[in-house]
């Protein structure tokens, strides 16, 4: 059993399992942890090899694009302490391509697959929950704080369905906006937030949207319970129709 | 009238129309225009009734010619009434698509003076949309019916899908409860939009510049519960439509007394659990190779209230189980209780690497409660398997394995409205 160490970073993940590939040692056989630099830890630590990180996840989105996919969201859903499942499973895809998504009854595989996808689910119900307010320039502000980090393809998914407005979405936990502004998308961290002014017709679209939402219940058919089940209150604080005007 | 207040009565008024769906459709954004469309569908909202929101859904005028007993905007009804323009709708569902409240419109009306001149002003708010919005988000247009062939093919150049409202399970009902609404009035539009489909599709695979008909297909809706006929011929009735006119879905609404009117039953309730058993089977005749006749037949004309439909079935054909998980074919995992669409996806996947273990089972996502009386894996049983229909059916309803749905009836349990 050999137990490695690296620096808590992806790259760093990465250039152990791409020095396991290059060992061919087997995944069954390897831990893997962050350094936490103790006196008294024990295990090999694997320095961070930017270029050999690259080329193993290049090989790994030629060889196994699902896998690719799935380690994407792996790493947006912040799960710490799974790197040595991680490694098992980053080693298999490699072995096996997209095949390995299949291989459920693998404990490693299943492990990461499970993170992943929630990561995924989250990233689609902020397609759906996400809520944009006009601000007095004209560009439109989101705010959200969702338990994954999914502020990047959220970006650009609204980067093709919003192509003609400015706008901003702030992931406000994490301190991190994305921005499309004529046409092109950056991503930064923002250290100070002062909320803008609203623009003149925001309240009165926001109160229509209530008055829709309101009215489109069917009174003899309500459930709060199915609603709740649907659309967590964790996600309120920011839905418009869930706000007092 | 203020927007405030026609949006309140004209939201109010669609709000009986089940369809919600903004899936089936893919279209890229174009570069100056707002909005596109995502295969999936998504959902942006859940109302108090615990149904999704995905559409601004609005009639585009609740002031109606016609009598239907069970619709509440019919001429007799003392509501309120209230009309949009083009332009208010067009710009509601801009500044609701830009906040992200909304994928699309979904746009029905009342008929106002004639089906055409109300099909014509549905039309023209489409039209709107598309060519001076560059608005390329969801629209479904409701089909009124009676209306012309042409108007019919016009909308579907603009929406991303259609449908024309079936109302009730047979003509002697649409007779008795619709009797302005005509048999053909609404099969006549169907079976031409289905065509049109066809086409479409035969033209793009020639050239892409072919113009798109309704690429999200069409679908219908009827009142369960309204009318007498039992769930075998409505099931009947919608695999015709899937099979027949190619419908994406027919949805089922309960049947919820807003008139009185002596050709209407009186009901305590709106038949909800009526109407999640017809979509639960709904869903066997789509995605699990059901057919209506396997379902339900004369004799047993009517779904069980206290088993879902393939509980059922499975009950009633002992000599089909038990199945053997690491080497039954996909169609026939599908019939187990308790195996979805996903786990029997995932089961023939995991088969690749490994004999499956009834510990991995578990963990694919399969419902062992229920599947335990139906299954082997690698010979093994869960339980012993009773051929005794009676002391089987005593045990799920006692809850071990049984539907929570009948404990606790459901008040609300619709669709997501995520598949298409």
């Amino acid at each position: 059993m050999s137990r490695y160490l690296y620096d808590g970073t992806v790259e760093g993940l990465l250039s152990v399992a791409a020095r396991m590939l290059a060992e061919s040692s087997e995944p069954e056989q390897a831990t893997l942890d962050e350094r936490q630099n103790t006196l008294f830890e024990d295990g090999v630590f694997i320095e961070t090899d930017a270029a050999a990180a690259e080329m193993f996840f290049s090989r790994l989105r030629q060889e196994a694009p699902d896998a690719a996919h799935t380690f994407y969201f792996f790493i947006l859903a912040e799960k710490e302490g799974m790197e040595t499942s991680l490694l098992r499973y980053l080693i298999l895809a490699l072995r096996h391509g997209n095949k390995v998504n299949g291989n459920l009854a693998d404990a490693a595989v299943r492990d990461i697959i499970t993170v992943a996808r929630k990561a995924q689910r989250e990233l689609h119900r902020f397609k759906g929950i996400l809520r944009f307010e006009k601000l007095r320039d004209g560009a439109y502000l989101a705010k959200m704080e969702p338990d994954h980090n999914i502020l990047q393809p959220l970006a650009g998914y609204f980067s093709s369905r919003l192509r003609a407005e400015d706008w901003f979405i702030y992931d406000v936990r994490r301190r991190t906006a994305a921005r499309w502004h004529s046409g092109t998308l950056r991503l930064g961290t923002i250290e100070q937030f002062t909320a803008p002014a609203l623009s003149e017709d925001e309240l009165r679209i926001q109160a229509l949207w209530q008055t829709f939402f309101r009215t489109i219940a069917i009174p003899d058919r309500k459930n709060f319970r199915l609603q709740k089940s649907n659309m967590p209150m964790k996600y309120w604080r920011y839905l418009t129709e869930k706000q007092e005007l | 009238m203020e927007t405030f207040d026609k949006l309140q009565i004209l939201s109010g008024a669609a709000r009986y129309d089940a369809s919600c769906a903004s899936s089936g459709s893919r279209r890229d954004g174009s570069a100056y225009g707002t909005g596109n469309t995502s295969r999936s569908g998504i959902c942006h909202s859940w109302s108090d009734d615990g149904r999704c929101i995905s559409l601004l859904k609005i009639l585009l005028s609740n002031d109606c010619i016609y009598d239907c007993a069970y619709c509440v905007n019919r001429v007799t009804n003392p509501v309120p009434r209230a009309s949009f323009s083009a332009r208010e709708v067009v710009d509601l569902t801009m500044e609701f698509y830009r906040r992200n409240y909304i994928e699309g419109l979904f746009l029905s009306s009342a008929v106002m003076q004639s089906p055409d001149q109300t099909m014509e002003r549905m039309v023209s708010v489409a039209q709107l949309l598309r060519n001076e919005e560059r608005f390329g988000g969801y629209i479904h247009l409701k089909i009124i019916p009676g209306s012309s062939s042409e108007l019919v093919s016009r909308a579907g150049l603009f929406a991303d899908r259609i449908s024309v409202n079936i109302e009730l399970p047979s003509s002697e009902s649409l007779k008795r409860l619709a009797p302005q609404k005509g048999k053909q009035a609404i099969l006549e539009p169907m079976s031409l939009i289905g065509k049109e489909i066809r086409n479409s599709i035969v033209e793009r695979k020639v050239s892409r510049r072919a113009p798109r008909f309704a690429p999200a297909g069409q679908s219908t809706q009827m009142i369960v519960g309204a009318s007498p006929e039992s769930d075998f011929q409505i099931l009947k009735l919608s695999q015709g439509l899937y099979r027949k006119m190619n419908l994406k879905r027919v949805y089922y609404s309960a049947f919820v007394p807003v008139n009185e009117d002596n050709r209407l039953p009186v009901l305590a309730s709106p038949p909800l659990l009526r109407e999640h058993r017809l979509y639960q089977a709904d869903w066997l005749m789509r995605f699990y190779g059901f057919s209506a006749e396997e379902i339900l037949s004369d004799d047993v004309p009517n779904l069980e209230e206290s088993f879902d439909p393939k509980t059922a079935w499975a009950l009633r054909h002992p000599e089909f189980f038990p199945v053997e998980i690491n080497r039954a074919d996909y169609a026939a995992l599908l019939r187990v209780p308790g195996i979805g669409l996903t786990s029997a996806r995932r089961i023939v996947a995991a088969r690749r690497f490994s004999i499956i273990t009834p510990e991995s089972l578990k963990k694919i996502g399969v419902v062992m409660k229920r599947a335990k009386y139906f299954i082997t894996c690698s010979g093994r049983t869960f339980e012993k398997i009773d051929r005794q229909q009676a002391l089987l059916k005593s045990r799920f309803l006692l809850g071990d394995g049984g539907d929570t749905a009948v404990k606790k009836p459901p008040k609300q349990l619709i669709l997501s409205g995520l598949f298409s």
